[in-house]
C-alpha cells in the first residue's frame, strides 16, 4: 500500500477592483514518501478600535478561523478515525460530517456571515489527484479554513467558506 | 437582487466551457495537475465575473486520476435560498475525473 503526500500550497492575493480573489489547494500524490499533513492556519488579531463596523467583522474573521480549524479537525478525526471506505457508508459519512461542521460553525453565532462547508472523503489506492479552490470576494471581511485528514484506507477533506452578507 | 437559481445553467454551461478548453483532450499527468485546476479554476471564475452579477463567487475543482476509487462530495451552505445558489459539474474523459463546484452568493 503506497503512502501518499498531502501539500497545502499557501496562498496569495491580488488586487482587482475592491473584489479580491483568494485561492487554496491540496495535491495527493500516489509515491512512496512518508505522509506529511500541512493544514492552513490563521492567527488571531486584536485591535484597539472596535467602533467601526468593518473593522468589527474583520476581528470576528480572524479569530474565528482557528475555532473552525479546531470544530473541522475534531469532526473529521472523531468520524472518520479507523474507518474504512465503503462506497454507501463513506456517502452517508459525507452528508453528514458537513451537516455536523454546518451545525457546529452556526453555533459560533457569527451575525452576518454565510456558511459554505465542503467535505471530500476518498478511497486511497494510490491514486494522484488534485483539489482546488479559488474565490471572487472581499478579502478583508471573507475568509476560509480547510482540514485534511488520512488513514490507511481513506482520506477526508473539509473545508469551511464564511461570507460576509453586506 | 439577482435570483441566482435561474443562472444555474449558465455558469454550468461556463464551467463546462472552461473545463474543455483546458484538460479536454489531455491525459492525466501530476505535475501538470495543479496548472491544470488553476487554469480551470481561473479561467471559471474570469468568466462569471465577465458576467457582471451581483454575486460573490466560491469556486471548487477536483482533478483524480481513474484508478477505480471511489471519491465522495457533499457541500452543506447557511444561506439565503431565495437569491443564492450552487452548481456542481462533472466531466470525465478516459484518464481523469473533474468535478467542479460553484457556489454563488448574493451581496
Amino acid at each position: 500500500m503506497s503512502d501518499q503526500q498531502l501539500k497545502h500550497k499557501s496562498h496569495r492575493r491580488e488586487k482587482r477592483t475592491g473584489k479580491v480573489p483568494s485561492e487554496a489547494s491540496h495535491g495527493a500524490r500516489g509515491k512512496e514518501t512518508t505522509g506529511r499533513t500541512k493544514d492552513s492556519v490563521s492567527t488571531a488579531s486584536y485591535m484597539d478600535d472596535l467602533g467601526h463596523h468593518d473593522d468589527n467583522a474583520r476581528l470576528v474573521v480572524t479569530i474565528d478561523n482557528t475555532y473552525q480549524l479546531d470544530i473541522l479537525k475534531d469532526v473529521l478525526t472523531s468520524y472518520l478515525q479507523e474507518e474504512k471506505y465503503e462506497s454507501e457508508w463513506s456517502q452517508k459519512m459525507t452528508k453528514t460530517i458537513c451537516e455536523v461542521i454546518r451545525a457546529r460553525v452556526k453555533d459560533l453565532m457569527i451575525p452576518r456571515y454565510k456558511i459554505v462547508v465542503l467535505v471530500h472523503i476518498g478511497q486511497l489506492t494510490g491514486q494522484s489527484m488534485q483539489i482546488s479552490s479559488r474565490c471572487l470576494w472581499d478579502a478583508s471581511n471573507d475568509t476560509f479554513a480547510s482540514y485534511s485528514f488520512k488513514n490507511s484506507y481513506l482520506f477526508g477533506v473539509a473545508t469551511v467558506f464564511a461570507v460576509y452578507f453586506e | 437582487m439577482d435570483d441566482y437559481q435561474t443562472e444555474e445553467e449558465e455558469s454550468a454551461f461556463v464551467v463546462e466551457e472552461s473545463v474543455e478548453a483546458t484538460i479536454g483532450r489531455n491525459t492525466y499527468q501530476h505535475n501538470r495537475v495543479n496548472q491544470w485546476s488553476t487554469s480551470v479554476v481561473e479561467q471559471c471564475l474570469g468568466q462569471l465575473g465577465k458576467l457582471g452579477k451581483p454575486f460573490k463567487y466560491i469556486v471548487n475543482c477536483i482533478i483524480m486520476q481513474k484508478n477505480g476509487a471511489g471519491l465522495q462530495t457533499a457541500s452543506a451552505c447557511f444561506w439565503d435560498n431565495s437569491t443564492d445558489g450552487s452548481c456542481a459539474v462533472r466531466w470525465e474523459n478516459k484518464s481523469m475525473y473533474c468535478i467542479v463546484n460553484v457556489f454563488g452568493l448574493a451581496i
